[in-house]
């Protein structure tokens, strides 16, 4: 009796065990199946994720384009302060990496003492590849090497503000650096590409023996961009409006080169600048590309603009004579540049001399309506949609805002605001006969394996926003005459006509102008006959006691005219 | 016969086994020089590109432009 219970007890016993060995099997199986599944698939494989190179900028210089921006790989060595553990370790990885790095041994000791918990210290960036074969051989616990991949400026600050910059992203949990300025921000979609990931079978030693072709999914680069400048002429740019930013210690410039057929930006400065590669150093102002960003009063270079929307529409003739109340309009509190004192001009002699007064009376003679819708035709007071980030639209009142002087300010350049881009789209627009363009810097887009994706053709100009026969008198009659005879002498070429306007506009500090304050700028283009480029130069606040003169014609002029001799030279010379 | 058949198999089963053995490590193998290669052969593209960036550094038109400056100016 008492060997059967035992033979009961030993049974239910045995099924109870079996019932555990079976639970636990359907527990792991069943319950826990995708954990060791997971384990078990880590355990055989192992990962990389794979981060594209960043498309390059190119200019459209030279043979090939010149490297603008460009991405490549540096190697950081690290050290793992923690993976180290006793001080007796980091002195001999300290004495180790010291003959390999050549930086003290003391050095690097302070390093690793100053963050002794962390995981991560940057011992060295950008080693060599010697310096890396000697530390892989080495074979030094605690010591990594890490691969990033470094954008690179090759042109430093010539092309700073149209190339830009990339940095942190947004997002903490994303490691990637995005483009904050420039072009870099602007097709940043583009150049960016796309990250991979690769699945390897490794062995016991976790060395790679095959690739799981399923699970892996390749790195697709950034398209390249070509961009419309080109850095021989931005640096003749540059430099000739440097000299003259320091000659007369102004505050800031601009400059930019057009060309006026087809609205491809050839060059575009604005100083102060920068060097992308260490962009974190300089202050806020001298990110800012003042050429899109900075609205500004134009001034007298306004004056062409009214006039030619003037003559499109019939509202004055090019014969025509207008009487510049000998120097004061008294009705609307409106002088002469200088003092000057005018009887009756021509529209030619208006442009020439800059009469404000002439402009007044050109302005009333359209009225509020043809004035503002004129204006308008030429883009102010809308975007240009030039490929940059942040470009201001300026300022073109609705003529519900307009005051009764408004219609005699507007004609000389008060009371509006304009950015430098839209003032050289609207000198291109009467260099080609009329025609839209479209500021841009993108020539062309290159994908990752080569292929042109997207190219910007020289397109043919549909429409005229104003009759051919207007622009082309406003051009070559009117404007090379400034050069020739009036405010613009400075801007006169030894080898070409060149055309222009002169602006010397007052600063408004605190809603009232000053006299210590202008902005110089001079705008126009050459040849005259068939125009090749647009030169737009402005600088803001020369230094007037200085005594050397703060006019567009004294101060900006020159800098046309230094842009404008080399550019043609080098457009000649190169065959373009 | 019997036995040489058995002999036989037992043989041509030990040399299928070792075959596959030696051709999956051998796969291994050239997957993981494959793989090196491929590495050496980024490292090559971006000495390159490192070589490139720092000819362009010296093509810079303002370098350029400074080192012609220099070498106008008259002698002292």
């Amino acid at each position: 009796m008492k060997t059967q219970r035992v033979i009961v007890v030993l049974h239910l016993l045995m099924v109870a065990v079996f019932g555990l060995l079976g639970w636990r099997l359907f527990y792991l199986q069943h319950c826990q199946a995708d954990r060791y599944a997971d384990e078990a698939y880590r355990s055989l494989h192992a990962f990389t994720r794979q981060e594209p190179q960043r498309g390059r900028i190119l200019d459209s210089g030279g043979v090939r384009g010149r490297v603008l921006a460009a991405s490549n790989k540096t190697q950081t060595v690290f050290v793992d302060p923690v993976m180290l553990g006793h001080w007796d370790n980091v002195m001999e990885t300290s004495a180790a990496l010291q003959d390999i790095l050549g930086i003290g041994a003391m050095e690097i000791c302070d390093l690793i003492a100053q963050r002794r918990t962390s995981r991560f210290v940057k011992i060295s960036e950008g080693i060599s590849e010697a310096q890396r074969e000697a530390i892989v051989a080495a074979n030094l616990q605690g010591v990594g090497i890490d691969t990033q991949w470094r954008r690179y400026y090759p042109m430093g600050a010539l092309t700073s503000h149209v190339v830009g910059f990339i940095g942190g992203s947004a997002d903490p949990n994303d490691a990637d650096k995005i483009g904050l300025s420039g072009a870099e921000q602007a097709y940043e979609s583009l150049l960016k590409g796309t990250r991979g990931n690769h699945v390897f079978i490794v062995d016991k030693r976790r060395y790679p023996i095959g690739l799981d072709t399923k699970r892996s999914i390749a790195a697709r680069d950034g398209s390249s961009i070509v961009l419309t400048i080109d850095s021989t002429i931005q640096e003749f740019a540059r430099s000739a409006l440097m000299k003259q930013i320091q000659a007369y210690q102004a505050e800031s410039g601009v400059a930019i080169v057009m060309n006026p057929w087809t609205g491809a930006i050839l060059a575009m400065v604005s100083l102060p600048d920068y060097d992308p590669s260490e962009f974190w150093k300089v202050e806020g102002g001298r990110l800012r590309n003042r050429a899109v960003t900075d609205p500004f009063e134009p001034g007298s270079i306004f004056k062409p603009i009214v006039v030619a929307a003037a003559l499109d529409r019939g509202h004055i003739g090019t014969t025509d004579s207008i009487y510049c109340e000998d120097g004061y309009y008294a009705k609307y509190r409106i002088g002469e540049w200088a003092g000057h004192r005018f009887g009756n001009m021509t529209i030619k002699g208006i442009l020439r001399e800059s009469s404000n007064i002439g402009m007044a009376k050109i302005g009333q003679k359209m009225g509020q309506k043809a004035l503002y819708e004129g204006v308008r035709l030429f883009g102010f007071g809308q975007p240009t949609g030039v490929d940059l980030p942040g470009e201001d639209a300026g300022t073109l009142r609705p003529t519900r805002e307009w005051s009764s002087y408004s219609v005699t300010r507007i004609p000389y350049g008060h009371e509006i605001s304009v950015t430098a881009v839209q003032v050289t789209r609207a000198f291109a627009i009467l260099a080609n006969g009329g025609s839209p363009v479209k500021p841009h810097l993108v020539r062309a887009v290159i994908d990752d394996v080569g292929n042109v994706t997207h190219f910007n053709r020289q397109v043919s100009l549909a429409g005229h926003l104003i009759k051919p026969e207007i622009a082309s008198w406003v051009v070559r009659e009117a404007l090379t005459e400034v050069v020739n005879e009036g405010t613009g002498k400075e801007a006169a070429l030894q080898k070409w006509q060149a055309w222009g306007k002169t602006g010397t506009a007052n600063i408004a500090t605190n809603g009232r102008y000053d006299t210590v304050n202008y902005t110089a700028s001079f705008v126009g283009g050459a040849p005259a006959d068939v125009p090749r480029v647009v030169v737009f130069v402005s600088i803001r606040k020369p230094n007037k006691a200085l005594g050397k003169g703060y006019s567009g014609g004294r101060v900006a002029a020159p800098v046309f005219r230094e842009i404008m001799e080399k550019t043609l030279t080098y457009l000649e010379k190169s065959g373009q | 016969m019997s036995r040489c058949r058995l002999i036989f198999i037992v043989f041509f089963l030990t040399v299928v086994l070792i075959g596959a053995v030696h051709m999956r490590v051998s796969s291994s193998r050239v997957f993981f020089r494959c793989r090196r290669a491929i590495v050496e052969q980024d490292n090559l593209r971006l000495q390159l590109g490192r070589k490139q960036l720092k000819l362009e550094e010296l093509l810079n038109p303002s370098v350029i432009s400074e080192h012609v400056e220099n070498d106008a100016e008259p002698a002292p």
